[in-house]
């Protein structure tokens, strides 16, 4: 039955994005395509940053997307509407009535984090990275722990 | 030869998508550039129009940016106050984050939600951008329960969903120096120059930028107004998880229990917990206790 309000939700979902699919690009490192528009919802997609996908509707804080023929839900703050480039070389490619860009891996960034750790070397970014390594939990154990805890 | 013309090529183009595109100097550059006969006139304005209109003058800072920010601010957050690197609280705690984050308006950043136990007796909790939460160890053993947990979490998801700690920082210029740096780096990747994007002026921005947030984290707290919203979305957060919504002003109320005898930490940053509790109200409940989330509250962090 599951499934069946799932497929039923995508379809429905196709036919009224249709009309007004538009590109946009993923702007968060890694995210999941999922199959109703729930944080906790199945993923049914990986995609990472930069990736260019259509955007078909939107609803309450979510994309519903198509991309590599897959259709599903991405959160409305993991894109952007602005073209994320990955590479600078690519804007020479680029015609010149493209949209808004933005450059990835620039302005703040992994360098200007280096060059900032030598002029304050009290920062503890090894205890930051260690705090990131840890911090990591599977959407499994968060749906398992929200079932045996009784919450919605 | 080939190199002067791309060190030319370079400097013209990061001069031109700097701010002083004028159409006469890009026709100029084209000629010029195109007389040395390494790419034709049109191949160079294209070149320059497609740089010049595609990127864009920045507002805000991106998710990208954001999360480096609050890395290195939260480098500094580290430097004073030690993480608990215990795996299973370490996990506990994430758990609970993600339960809270993840129904949040927000609920993915550029790297990911990152929750932390720190080392400090004080009752204290504080976020960086990008998805950075620390929760003291201190205030954690003063908590009662799984709920009260998740209300201290999502009181910080909610400054990083309203991007409080970015509106703390004071340089105007942040923006502009920004967009200026993504233009440079555009013109010079462009051109596949190995001449380096000048970090200094960025460095300097990057630090002046952590300073001002850090200190804003750790000394001066953000302002009532922002204090008071994210007391209030908390709350909406807990309701949409399941949580008990009244958990916010639980937490208030053992903070304010202390406030005879405490110092530090929120006391010195956030406004005092019985004006936050008359903000906020008690509210309703629907959400009851849970024996199961009370067992692992108490193995976790009893």
């Amino acid at each position: 039955m599951r499934n069946v309000v799932i497929a039923a939700t995508l379809s429905i979902g196709a036919i009224l994005g249709d009309a007004q699919a538009e590109p946009v690009w993923v702007q968060v490192r890694e995210s999941v395509v999922r199959s109703a528009p729930k944080y906790y919802a199945a993923g049914v997609l990986p995609v990472r940053y930069g990736e260019k996908v259509e955007r078909l509707s939107e609803s309450a804080g979510w994309a519903y997307v198509k991309v590599r023929n897959i259709q599903g839900y991405l959160p409305l703050s993991a894109v952007s509407l602005d073209r994320i480039v990955l590479q600078a070389r690519e804007l020479g490619q680029m015609s010149a009535d493209t949209s808004d860009v933005i450059l990835a891996g620039k302005g703040f960034n992994k360098e200007v984090e280096k060059a900032y750790k030598s002029t304050d070397p009290e920062a503890r970014f090894d205890l930051v990275d260690k705090v990131e390594q840890a911090s990591k939990v599977s959407s499994t154990e968060v749906a398992q722990f929200r079932k045996a805890g009784d919450l919605p | 030869m080939r190199r002067a013309v791309t060190k030319i090529l370079t400097i013209l183009t990061s001069t031109l998508l700097g701010g002083c595109a004028n159409p006469q100097f890009a026709d100029l550059g084209a000629s010029v550039l195109s007389a040395t006969g390494y790419v034709d006139e049109s191949q160079v304005k294209g070149f320059l129009a497609a740089g010049s209109k595609a990127i864009k003058s920045q507002e805000e800072l991106t998710p990208e940016q954001e999360y480096y920010l609050g890395r290195a601010v939260s480098a500094r957050v580290l430097a004073k106050y030690p993480p608990v690197l215990k795996p299973a609280l370490t996990r506990y705690v994430n758990t609970i984050g993600r339960v809270v984050s993840g129904v949040s308006d927000l609920p993915e950043t550029f790297g990911g939600y990152h929750f932390a136990v720190i080392e400090s007796d004080e009752m204290n909790a504080l976020s960086a951008p990008g998805g950075f939460v620390f929760i003291s160890r201190g205030l954690l053993r003063r908590l009662k329960d799984e709920d009260s947990v998740a209300a201290v979490l999502a009181h910080e998801v909610a400054h990083i969903v309203h991007r409080d700690g970015v509106s703390a920082i004071a340089n105007s210029n942040l923006f502009g120096a920004l967009t200026d740096a993504s233009r440079q780096a555009a013109a010079i990747g462009m051109n596949n120059s190995s001449i380096p994007v000048d970090l200094a002026p960025l460095t300097e921005l990057f630090s002046t930028s952590v300073t001002d947030l850090t200190e804003r984290l750790l000394v001066t707290g953000y302002d009532r107004s922002q204090e008071y919203k994210a007391d209030e979305y908390a709350v909406e957060l807990l309701r949409r998880a399941g949580y008990r919504s009244d958990s916010v002003a639980r937490v208030l109320e053992i903070v304010q229990s202390s406030a005879a005898t405490e110092h530090g930490g929120w006391f010195d940053t956030h406004p005092a917990a019985k004006k936050r509790i008359e903000e906020l109200g008690h509210g309703d409940s629907i959400s009851t206790d849970c024996p199961e989330r009370a067992a692992r509250f108490a193995a976790f962090v009893r």
